[in-house]
């Protein structure tokens, strides 16, 4: 009898879990077109506006070694106009329709944005459908941005403290892998690109076939069907070959260890551990270990380098979520007075508990319900549940990941926890830097 | 025959085709469709017997939900503890009657969840199925706070810390001085907090603060999200019906003034390339008040919008004084502001104030046209619909309609008047509330560069000086006496401290000092010269050696616990100058470059201010004591790439060592810390051996 009775118990409280799931589930539609283009239109109607966008397929990893930054750069030149807009005219549309925009981009890919009234979602696919068809890249709108993007390293990275941080941490960990640069690229190479050197870019990657438009909001999904058939149908397939590096880092077998003098008052100390790609369990596991470490007040490496010890004033660890095998990033920066090898004993003894005790019960549930609050949280808005969208679709091919991600992270047991911490997360595979003030 | 009329036909389709794919005439902009419908969601609302009111937008679209709880106190002076409100608001979550602060964490953490708490109020969110775990800890820490004298300690230092790099912060000087002339030093919004203020605050003022002001009857609760209104009930009830209701004292304040005149305000600081201009007034604009709309447009063409304000386009994109100008006007029940602002280069502080009056007056003086009306509708009515995404926005609505008592349509009713704004509104609210001539110009700047060109903007041809909270600092304009020069003023420091023949037998020196750091052990300080031009100087901490420079005439190293190194370029030039005794007797040498630049006042003393460009290229800045000659501060600038870096020296104590007077005590402000530096012991021509100034390998 007991068991029958336990059976039924966890029947409903799966059921439980399940609709609860389902409730909250992120509808969409997705189709892809004849020249290669994938759709996604996700139609909510709670407030009346839409978000359109565009991610490609490139980043700084598709980038020649020798032209680094060209991924980057585009971000920039894309708002400069098209054959239908004027020069500078293109943000001029969205905010006089009420709108805003941005672009962004990472190592993997590029990702366009307009968040706008929805009486304006043909506006939005005219501006992407115009980016996509027949962008402007000649010569003034390159010079003109050459003085920007060199600005924007000078004010990120010479210009902030501990700014320079990545760039100096990649290019240590990877040695053959295209991430040993950073999304900003090499300035000198960008100074001395030819202007047909980012049309070649243009032409291979800016195609259809290498993106996904992502619209949610405020839509009907069979008018935007058709409006997506009138402004994107017809730009044609991209017939060049897409460059996808497929270069596997050799395994880090010795510790690499560095000190960088810079503009800052405290010192840092930074280590980076190989990791594998994102979308792999021991991913998921290694993201649930970083939260353990460093998410809220009472996470390991804050209550022990900040709160009890106080010998740091910031401390942190992030994965970084990457396509091809990442790096998880610890970072203090020391209390006044506190020698970086001081705080770096703390941080290895935090990391050392990790690696010889299994997490507690109490522990390994705290971690499950900060992973699941997250979860919720972070599609909260309508350019969030784009992108995470295309994201899922550009890089998994299951859009619907947006859903059950969570799923993997709840698979995650304590003693996967200890096992990566024990695999990844040792001297051997890591490069540990000191930032040092330069007096 | 069929066939070709097969081909025929498919060959009409494919035309068809082509030209039906032609109309799509990319060369125009997409018209947008009907405008949708904003349509603003509801909220439900309820009271509790002892007067906390609670707004309720349900949103069932994620599983999560914030409360927000706030009281709505009028504004309070906080006179000697300035600071004390926010002190005790950030103490809320520092421990309960049953709860430590490590315990409150713990149990946030727990849940996913998340808890602020400050000055009037606490926030908390989590996933829905934490509502009431969640609510409880908002609830202990709402009612039971007990403001550990410990965390307060901790509070207070971060603070000291905070106020010292405000003195480096041009952008929180400028909203000092620029809050307590608009305002008046004893309204509650142009109060400033300072050290001493900040001293001032108890356990005590705190729990007095709490206990006076958290009562039910002025406070609201706003939940949003995933709970119905019958849970939210029960929630609000079960954990703040007990909440005990109590008279709040209220509060009148004199309406502040706009002054007769424009004044012209300044604020000195040294070093600075670049003025922060701040131009603003106080204004009587409530909210929800029959202007505010029309107010908003005005100023949206003015200097607001994201672009397109005049005052972007004029000092930007024109002139290329700046990379941002901007305006904005501010309603509040007590007194509003009107401000506008810029950092601009020195050289064009003067002409950029001319800029800023001349769209003042542009707009008080000829109507804006249709076309920049109808666009700046357009663009604020896509603002008001996109942040309508949000259900918080919802919230704020219901929240501003009940404290403001504004009419139940007036949010719904928006952009109807918004659409029906005209040219003439737009004119006479800038007619009303855009005082070219009744403004107070505050200026923070490089005193030296600047301030000089500015009088014509000031009332009477006056520029008023400030210090960096916004008292007003008296002198500063006096005039150097004819004929003085830097070599006078040095010569009259070096007779005074034992003069030229005195400090020139001096061959070698040594003095050891104490630098307590705050939370740490107190610094062992050395410095010894020998043979002219060797120089050691080391830091330890608590035996240990954590920095030392060594110059042996020739080298010099850089060592400290991580290793050493060798100094060179612009590193070992500049060692090479301090390894003077008295770097003061070589100002007067060939490669350095004196100036005499003004008077100061230094601790309420005049003092000279001399420039000093050392062969290095190090700039620094001296300050004589008029009266008795002596060196009383000094600051260093550095050339980093984040712009200049300032490190001020106070000198003084000066005490008699075989016939010469040395300082002994130095204040030092580095990186926002204050450190002092005590000199323990003075040796005049000790016996050192060279030994200790050689470099090793």
């Amino acid at each position: 009898m007991r068991p029958k009775f336990l059976k039924l118990i966890l029947f409903f409280l799966l059921l439980g879990t399940f609709s609860a799931q389902a409730q909250n589930k992120i509808k969409f539609v997705e189709y892809e077109l004849e020249n290669g283009l994938r759709v996604i239109l996700h139609e909510n109607h709670s407030a009346p506006l839409v978000a359109v966008t565009v991610m490609y397929h490139v980043g700084s990893k598709n980038e020649n070694p020798q032209m680094t930054g060209f991924a980057h750069f585009f971000e920039h030149l894309l708002f400069e106009g098209s054959e239908n807009i004027k020069r500078g005219e293109f943000s001029k549309y969205v905010e006089n329709a009420g709108g805003i925009l941005n672009a962004n981009t990472t190592y993997d890919r590029t990702f366009y944005y307009e968040l706008l009234p929805s009486n304006q979602l043909e506006l939005g696919m005219w501006l992407e459908s115009e980016r996509m068809l027949h962008a402007k890249v000649e010569k003034i709108g390159i010079q003109t941005q050459k003085k920007v993007v060199r600005e924007e390293a000078n004010q990120r990275v010479n210009n902030t403290p501990y700014g320079s941080i990545l760039q100096e941490i990649t290019k240590r960990s990877y040695k053959v892998h295209p991430y040993r640069w950073t999304v900003l690229g090499d300035m000198e190479q960008l100074a001395n690109a030819r202007d047909e050197e980012f049309v070649n870019f243009y032409k291979t990657f800016y195609v259809p076939n290498n993106a996904v438009l992502s619209i949610a909001g405020d839509i009907n999904i069979k008018d935007a069907k058709k409006l997506i058939a009138k402004y994107f149908a017809n730009i044609p397939k991209g017939k060049r070959e897409i460059y996808r590096p497929k270069i596997t880092e050799p395994e880090q077998t010795s510790e690499r260890r560095d000190t960088v003098f810079d503009n800052i008052q405290l010192p840092a100390v930074i280590h980076a551990y190989h990791i594998p790609a994102q979308g792999t369990p021991d991913f998921y596991a290694v993201n649930m270990l970083s939260t353990l470490l460093s998410q809220g007040k009472s996470s390991r490496l804050q209550r022990a380098l900040v709160n009890e010890q106080q010998k740091a004033v910031f401390v942190g660890a992030f994965p970084l979520s990457l396509e091809d095998p990442g790096l998880s990033l610890s970072f203090a920066i020391c209390n006044m007075n506190v020698a970086p090898e001081d705080a770096e004993k703390s941080i290895d003894a935090v990391y050392k508990e990790v690696r010889e005790n299994l997490i507690s019960e109490n522990d390994f549930q705290k971690i499950r319900n900060q992973m699941e609050s997250d979860f919720f949280t972070k599609n909260s808005s309508m350019a969030t549940i784009a992108e995470s969208l295309a994201n899922y679709k550009l890089y998994f091919g299951d859009a619907n990941l947006i859903n059950t991600e969570i799923d993997h992270y709840m698979k995650v047991t304590r003693e996967d926890i200890q096992r990566v911490a024990q695999k990844y997360f040792t001297e051997s595979n890591r490069v540990a830097l000191y930032y040092l003030p330069k007096q | 025959m069929k066939i070709q009329h097969k081909l025929f036909y498919s060959i009409f389709l494919m035309l068809f085709a082509v030209s039906a794919q032609a109309q799509l005439d990319r060369s125009k902009a997409p018209k947008p469709s009907a405008a949708p419908e904003i349509h603003i969601g509801d909220y439900q609302s309820f009271t509790l017997e002892n007067g906390l009111k609670v707004f309720l937008v349900e949103n069932h679209q994620l599983p999560q939900v914030s409360f927000n709880l706030s009281i709505d106190r009028d504004p309070i002076r906080e006179n000697e503890s300035v600071g004390v409100s926010s002190m005790a608001g950030q103490m809320l979550a520092y421990g309960t009657s049953t709860r430590t602060k490590a315990q409150i964490d713990d149990e946030v953490d727990f849940i996913g969840a998340r808890l602020n708490t400050h000055s009037k109020g606490v926030y908390a969110f989590s996933l829905s199925k934490h509502a009431e775990k969640t609510f409880s800890l908002l609830a202990d820490v709402l009612l039971h706070p007990v403001f550990p004298a410990e965390e307060l300690e901790k509070l207070k230092t971060q603070a000291y810390s905070g106020l010292a790099n405000q003195k480096s912060s041009p952008d929180a000087i400028s909203k000092n001085v620029s809050h307590a002339l608009c305002y008046g030093l004893n309204h509650p919004y142009g109060e400033t907090e300072t050290e001493e203020t900040v001293k001032n605050i108890s356990v005590e003022k705190c729990k007095a603060y709490y206990n006076t002001f958290f009562k039910p009857n002025i406070s609201y609760l706003v939940i949003v999200g995933d709970i119905k209104l019958k849970a939210a009930k029960k929630l609000v009830k079960s954990y703040l019906g007990k909440w005990k209701k109590g008279d709040v004292p209220t509060f009148k304040y004199d309406m502040p003034k706009q002054p007769v005149a424009n004044r012209l305000a300044f604020v000195n600081k040294a070093g600075a390339v670049q003025s922060v201009i701040k131009i603003i007034y106080p204004i009587d604009l409530k909210p929800g008040s029959p202007d505010a709309i029309k107010v908003s447009v005005m100023n949206a063409i003015l200097g607001g919008g994201i672009f397109s304000g005049r005052l972007m386009q004029n000092l930007r994109e024109d002139k290329a004084f700046t990379y941002g100008a901007r305006s904005s006007i501010d309603s509040d029940p007590l007194v509003g502001y009107f401000s506008a602002g810029a950092k601009v280069k020195n050289q064009v502080t003067d002409s950029a104030i001319v800029e800023f009056l001349y769209e003042m007056q542009r707009i008080v003086d000829e109507p804006v046209s249709e076309e920049d009306l109808k666009m700046t509708i357009n663009l604020l009515t896509g603002m008001f619909a996109l942040q309508l995404e949000e259900p918080r926005t919802i919230a704020r609505f219901a929240l501003n309609t009940a404290r403001y008592n504004l009419p139940k349509d007036y949010y719904t009713n928006y952009l109807k008047k918004l659409s029906q704004i005209t040219v003439a509104d737009v004119q006479a609210m800038a007619k009303k509330y855009i005082k070219p001539k009744n403004a107070i110009i505050v200026v923070v700047g490089s005193k030296d560069e600047v301030s000089g060109k500015l009088s014509r903007f000031g009332t009477n041809n006056q520029v008023e000086f400030f210090d960096i909270f916004g008292k007003p600092i008296q002198e500063n304009t006096k005039k150097l006496p004819e004929g003085l020069t830097a070599q006078d003023v040095v010569n009259k420091y070096i007779t005074a401290i034992g003069g030229a023949k005195k400090l020139k037998k001096v061959k070698s020196f040594s003095m050891s000092a104490l630098m307590p750091f705050p939370g740490a052990p107190t610094a062992a300080v050395m410095a010894r010269y020998h043979k002219e031009n060797m120089y050691v100087n080391s830091l330890s901490m608590g035996g240990n050696v954590m920095q030392k420079q060594v110059f042996d005439g020739k080298k010099a190293q850089e060592s400290s616990m991580r290793g050493s190194r060798m100094l060179e370029g612009d590193d070992l030039k500049a060692i090479k100058e301090d390894a003077a005794i008295f770097q003061v007797l070589k100002y007067l040498d060939k490669g350095y470059k004196i100036e005499l630049k003004s008077i100061e006042t230094i601790n309420g003393k005049d003092a000279y201010a001399v420039h000093i460009t050392f062969p290095s290229g190090k700039k620094q800045t001296d300050f004589f004591d008029v009266k008795s000659g002596l060196k009383v501060k000094q600051i260093e600038f550095k050339e980093t790439s984040r712009g200049v870096m300032e490190q001020a020296m106070e000198i003084s104590d000066y005490k008699e060592i075989s016939g010469i007077l040395f300082p002994h005590t130095m204040q030092m402000s580095v990186g926002g810390q204050s450190l002092k530096i005590s000199v323990q012991n003075i040796a005049v021509n000790p016996k050192l051996k060279d030994d200790l100034f050689k470099i090793k390998k």
